[in-house]
């Protein structure tokens, strides 16, 4: 017993001698994803430690797709880990979050003007009983990209509806014979990602989620059909890869950027990686809004998505951490994010920026935001993490074709009905 | 007399206290948090005790009964058990016997069997998921480059392959595991049975039925007993092989246990979900422990 | 001796030694490729251009790889140490020491080993945040403790019983105390068995997977296997860092295999031999 104390006393005093490796004097932990804020992170994290002598901020980059950084956010949090300091959340997952008690308040930290000035119903996902838990990055949704080279080579017109697409994607791969080539990828794996996939799919076909009188109408009779093109474009058309099914956002943008995809349909990051200068489609691609079906020329089909920063409640450098929150949603650095970086800000005074007149890149993802299907994330609540998972099972299940279309809605319009108890 | 009377009792104690220690350390490590999980199971808390614990009943076992999910990671659970160790088992007798053998470069042989038992099961899982890729990877591109596809594969994507996929991975890095405890048993065997039989004029294939098979019952009951133990709790495969996917074709009864715990971050619940999957695997093993015993 | 041509034989023996070979020899190509060549189709059977450059990129862009490959050290190290000391004691106590409960305590013991780790989680967890134990050496040294324990026991208890008992006679004729025995006798002559259990228990340490996913979760105390699992720094696994990191995180338990193949086979077909 003496020698295991022994033992179990060295193995101590060991690890207190490697601890300090991980605790520095007043370094902050920050998590985000790695591509969603782009070139910001560096130029944010060197100006704010520059302004701010004896404070470091460390990036930790966690993935970009959401379930995934999610997963390790939750497990973190629930063990009260003091670390990361500030990172990032989906907005959806703003409201459980807070209810759950992992975020700090930041009414006292953030003047009221700052508050004031960020997008109102972006802030309202994050605020509870007039307490702001978050404060908005940025916003972005998904659009359709393709290989402008290849459409003009062809002759066809930059495609506006899924008739088009798929016809368009016929005519390229069968004109270049190559077996590489895909028509279409995108992010089907089973992730929220798929989700926002389909709301674009069946908002374009005039759908949503609930219908005027506010019951679940994940099974309408367009939302089906919808549906079942997403289908038809694997086993049918042949337009897709069987792969699509695991494929993630970044997945599907290697294979676009490596040349073996005429469309592809994910969120704005990708646009930096795919026109680098080392990117094989560099100048050859360009983006227009995700589709719709022939006959719904003004129905919803950009996918929403946000996200937002907050200070962990266990942190222990919360005024530092704070601080850090301010900075990277200052007008300034909102500002330099929009012009540099294309990405949409969290704040509205920065629309009304003089030199924002020139964001012709941003002017053209903002006209595709405006037609913009947000995901039922408000309306659900908390319970917003079942009726995504029972979503992203019930369409896996149709595009598998372990069950048809119109049953994996039907089953998921139950499920979703009794998770809500309607 | 008294002395030795003292003798035996330090003995019993010194015995005693040897042992304590690592009694304590499983129990607390292995038996308390089974004891534990069976009380959450039956209540409602939260887990940092904010809330305090409200007896529920059989609610969560409910729940879990009516849940699809749960009989289907059962199902896969035996499947993959079933599919993989009568595999593992033939090609670790295959194995074993090759290693019996004599012949020169045994110690590089010795050396590619002991590997895939040395690496760590997840990174493993990651490097067949690289390899089975369907856009990039090595098997595809063997498949397509010689013609025995015309389409990529999708074997991890695939509902109707990736089972069989994640079996192959499994056998792959356990098959030598098998080898090494049977070789025991085969060195263990005394030459001069073979010699007998060989004057009797057995036949290579009547040696190895009639002699070595069952000479090898032992270490091969003791081979399955091992790996059906891991087959049945393989968490780390699926998870970082396919994540139970795709539509949970893959997802064991220990993906499913965790999921359950920190997807929805539902303690209870996940607590009802890890009590049965303990009763089933304890009451395999309890199977096993007995054919030990009567085995001697 | 028989002289027969055995190119059958050798031909088998190939086939098994490539099998066994080939993830591992594309795993170490794939980490010798650029982006372009692994993302290349058709795929580089070779890499062009052959870089070391995903090998110096990871010790500047990637730090924490090696802090997860310390952690891993740390953690089998410990659980090494406590393993074979508090199971050594237990193994010597329960095969020499003639207790009234040894074959019950023993059969017990087995049985608690087939345990679902998975099963533990849900209390671990808990406990070890009431008690502050996540996210530190010493929890997670605990934890594999005790999971470890069960195998170190069977396979040292089989070891002493190999071991002459005279000597031990001998030395308690002379008035010697168990510890002083165990100590200063036992563990001496007994080296080898505690060698093959000690290497094979932080094999086991290095490669666990559940407990160190569940036990730790700041990144900076993630063991090797986890860190790598959950390292998508992007959308996407990044192939280029994944497969170097886990080219080395691999080599330790591999180059502890290839010195110590003999101790390691012995010992793991010593303990299954039960």
């Amino acid at each position: 017993m003496k020698f295991a104390m022994k033992g179990a006393v060295a193995v101590a005093t060991a690890l207190t001698l490697i601890a300090p490796l991980a605790a520095g004097a007043q370094e902050l932990v920050m998590s985000i994803g790695s591509r969603g804020y782009g070139g910001m992170m560096e130029r944010n994290i060197e100006a704010f430690e520059a302004a701010n002598p004896g404070t470091s901020v460390e990036w930790l980059k966690v993935s970009d797709v959401p379930g995934d950084s999610r997963k390790l956010y939750v497990t973190g949090l629930t063990a009260k880990s003091p670390t990361p300091d500030v990172f990032a959340i989906d907005v959806i997952w703003a409201g459980e979050f807070a209810q759950r008690g992992w975020l700090e308040p930041l009414n006292n930290y953030l003047g009221k003007d700052a508050i004031a000035a960020y997008n109102p119903s972006f802030l309202s996902a994050a605020t509870i009983d007039g307490t702001v838990f978050a404060a908005p990055l940025y916003v972005d949704g998904t659009h359709l990209f393709y290989r402008s080279d290849l459409l003009e080579k062809y002759g066809i017109a930059v495609p506006k509806t899924w008739e088009e697409v798929i016809a368009a994607s016929k005519t390229v791969m069968e004109g270049e014979g190559n077996p590489q080539l895909y028509g279409f990828v995108s992010m089907w794996a089973k992730i929220e990602g798929l989700f926002m996939n389909w709301l674009s799919f069946t908002g374009g076909n005039g759908a949503t989620f609930f219908d005027a009188d506010g019951e679940v109408a994940v099974n309408s009779p367009e939302s089906i059909a919808a549906t079942q093109t997403m289908v038809d474009m694997i086993y049918k058309d042949r337009i897709v890869p069987d792969s699509i099914l695991t494929m993630k956002p970044d997945d599907a943008r290697t294979l676009f950027q490596q040349g073996r995809a005429v469309f592809l349909m994910v969120q704005d990051f990708v646009y930096a990686p795919l026109s680098a200068a080392d990117s094989p489609v560099a100048g050859k691609f360009d983006f227009t809004r995700n589709p719709y079906f022939e006959g719904h020329p003004d129905a919803k089909s950009t996918a929403m998505g946000g996200w937002l920063l907050a200070v962990n409640a266990n942190s222990e450098n919360k005024e530092a951490a704070a601080k850090l929150v301010e900075y990277f949603t200052s007008y300034d650095a909102q500002l330099a994010a929009a012009l540099d970086e294309n990405r949409a800000p969290g704040r509205t005074d920065v629309y009304d920026a003089p030199e924002m007149a020139d964001a012709t890149l941003l002017k053209k993802l903002g006209d595709d935001y405006a037609v913009g299907v947000v995901r039922p994330s408000a309306s659900t609540g908390n319970l917003y993490p079942r009726v995504s998972e029972v979503m992203q099972t019930e369409i896996t299940n149709a595009l598998h074709r372990e069950k048809t279309v119109e049953q994996a809605l039907n089953d998921a319009a139950a499920e979703i009905n009794s998770i809500l108890g309607k | 007399m008294n002395r030795t009377m003292n003798l035996e009792q330090r003995t019993a104690l010194t015995g005693i206290g040897f042992v304590t220690p690592t009694v304590i350390v499983i129990a607390l490590i292995l038996i308390y948090p089974i004891i534990q999980s069976v009380v959450l199971s039956f209540g409602q808390s939260s887990i940092d005790g904010s809330e305090p614990y409200r007896f529920v009943g059989l609610r969560h076992y409910a729940t879990l009964m009516g849940d699809g999910r749960f009989w289907n990671a059962l199902a896969v659970t035996f499947t993959f058990t079933a599919l993989s160790i009568p595999l593992e088992l033939a090609l670790g007798i295959g194995l074993a016997l090759l290693m019996n053998e004599s012949f020169r470069g045994k110690g590089l042989a010795r050396l590619a069997v002991l590997f895939p038992w040395a690496l760590p099961t997840a990174l493993n899982a990651l490097i067949w998921r690289w390899m089975y890729n369907s856009d990039y990877g090595l098997f595809n591109a063997v498949a397509l480059q010689s013609g025995l596809a015309d389409r990529p594969i999708n074997f991890l994507g695939d509902t109707s392959l990736a089972m069989a996929s994640m079996v192959v991975v499994a056998v792959w890095k356990t098959s030598s595991f098998m080898a090494l405890i049977i070789l025991a048993g085969l060195q263990s065997i005394p030459r001069d049975l073979f010699e007998a039989g060989r004057m009797d004029g057995m036949t290579k294939w009547q040696e190895f039925t009639q002699i070595t098979l069952p000479l090898l019952k032992g270490p091969i009951l003791v081979a399955l007993i091992i790996r059906s133990m891991d087959a049945l709790r393989t968490f780390e495969l699926p998870f970082n092989l396919t994540d139970g996917g795709p539509v949970n074709a893959t997802e064991s009864l220990s993906l499913y246990a965790y999921k359950a715990i920190f997807d929805f971050l539902d303690f209870n619940f996940g607590a009802a979900v890890v009590v049965v999957q303990f009763l089933v695997i304890f009451a395999m093993s309890l199977i096993y422990v007995f054919a030990l015993r009567n085995k001697d | 001796m028989q002289k027969r041509p055995r190119y059958g034989l050798y031909a088998i023996v190939a086939l098994s030694v490539l099998i066994s070979f080939f993830p591992i020899v594309w795993l170490i190509l794939t980490s010798f490729k650029n982006t372009a060549g692994i993302y290349a189709w058709p795929p580089q059977y070779w890499p062009d251009p052959f870089t070391f450059e995903n090998y110096v990129s990871i010790f500047t862009n990637s730090p924490e790889l090696l802090r997860y490959i310390l952690n891993s050290f740390i953690v089998g190290v410990g659980a090494t140490a406590v393993t074979l000391l508090l199971g050594g004691m237990a193994a010597y106590a329960l095969s020499r020491l003639g207790l009234r409960f040894a074959g019950v305590l023993m059969v017990a013991i087995l049985a608690v080993s087939m345990f679902p780790p998975v099963s533990l989680l849900p209390s671990l967890f808990q406990n070890f945040l009431n008690f502050g134990l996540l996210n530190t050496y010493t929890g997670l040294v605990l934890a594999h403790a005790g999971l470890f324990l069960p195998f170190t026991v069977w396979m040292l208890a089989s070891y002493f019983a190999t071991l002459p008992v005279e000597i031990e006679e001998a030395a308690r004729m002379d008035g010697m105390g168990f510890l002083r025995i165990f100590l200063t006798i036992v563990l001496p002559l007994s080296w080898p068995g505690f060698v093959a259990t000690g290497l094979i228990v932080f094999i086991f340490s290095w490669n666990e997977f559940p407990l160190a996913l569940v036990l730790m979760t700041q990144n900076a105390m993630r063991t090797a296997p986890v860190g790598i699992s959950l390292y998508p720094g992007e959308y996407a696994f990044p192939w280029e860092t994944i497969s170097t990191a886990t080219v080395l995180a691999i080599i330790p338990v591999l180059v502890i295999t290839a010195i110590f193949q003999k101790q390691i086979v012995g010992g793991l077909t010593a303990g299954a031999g039960k």
